[in-house]
């Protein structure tokens, strides 16, 4: 067992019997992984708080239950997750329902083939990114385009694309079949790419 | 109705494609589609891609956000007035 194993160990053990300033030492190091996830969810300062508190409360009642089989962030961050959940759960947005737009492919001919063909750029993510990910702009970007998904795509991209979760899985939680988790995020596919294209595309959009 | 999809099609259908949902002649025109048309091809490049450039731009910042170490001291503080 390394060093900061056992430290952690120690740490949740005293945490488990009270020590408040154990816990603390504890969640720590793991606190902006943490409030990034459920951020990611959420989407907002507000709700995000008292999510994020929400799940160190259920962290700290659970923590007896905690048996070291993975890592203390991985077990934390799946209760953040499901903090985040349950609170999207719980609120009423208005633009969390249903409203479908188009996609934003093309332009198509009659025939839905791309017109112009010779002329359309075509996408470098891969040669692209590893130039721009510590890119600020890139993140804020990312961050506007995320913003602007509905809450019930957003989610979908966010369980799939960052926190790499099964599409049954979701399906399961969100309470949706596997065909409208895939359509959503296809639909939140396309959209950030869109607005990513200046950034991926290996010239002017 | 043409064997091989349209380029608007392939694009609406093309994260069913990946994940292998679609029946198998549908997969097989898209498939043959891909082969055939560069900007669908780079489209669905530009798709698998999406993911792992998200992650990388959105991992969590260095330094924790002011409202986390608040809602971490306000649970400290719950439990201190639990435990005395």
């Amino acid at each position: 067992m390394t060093g900061s194993s056992s430290t952690e160990t120690e740490l949740v053990q005293r945490a488990a019997r009270g020590d408040s300033d154990a816990f603390g030492a504890l969640v720590q190091p793991h606190l902006s992984l943490f409030h990034n996830g459920i951020h990611r969810i959420l989407g907002n300062m507000a709700d995000t708080q008292d999510a994020l508190q929400d799940a160190l409360m259920s962290m700290h009642r659970d923590l007896p239950k905690f048996e070291g089989r993975s890592r203390f962030s991985s077990w934390g961050y799946r209760i953040c997750l499901n903090a985040a959940l349950m609170a999207r759960r719980s609120r009423v947005r208005v633009h969390d329902m249903e409203r479908p737009e188009p996609l934003a492919l093309g332009p198509f001919d009659e025939r839905g083939h791309h017109q112009g063909m010779d002329h359309l750029p075509e996408w470098q993510v891969e040669a692209q990114a590893h130039d721009l990910v510590e890119k600020q702009e890139l993140r804020e970007c990312l961050n506007r385009a995320l913003d602007e998904l509905p809450d019930s795509h957003r989610i979908v991209f966010v369980l799939k694309d960052l926190e790499d979760w099964d599409t049954e899985d979701i399906a399961r939680h969100l309470q949706l079949t596997p065909g409208t988790v895939r359509q959503r995020l296809h639909r939140s596919r396309v959209l950030l790419q869109a607005r990513l294209r200046t950034f991926v595309l290996g010239g002017s959009p | 109705m043409s064997l091989l999809p349209s380029c608007q099609q392939v694009q609406t259908e093309l994260t069913e494609y990946a994940e292998g949902a679609l029946p198998l002649p549908r997969r097989i025109g898209i498939w043959v589609h891909l082969l055939l048309c560069r900007v669908c091809a780079g489209f669905l490049r530009g798709l698998r891609a999406m993911p792992g450039l998200a992650k990388r731009s959105l991992a969590p910042p260095e330094l924790t956000p002011e409202d986390a170490t608040r809602a971490l001291a306000e649970v400290q503080a719950a439990l201190k007035r639990k435990n005395s």
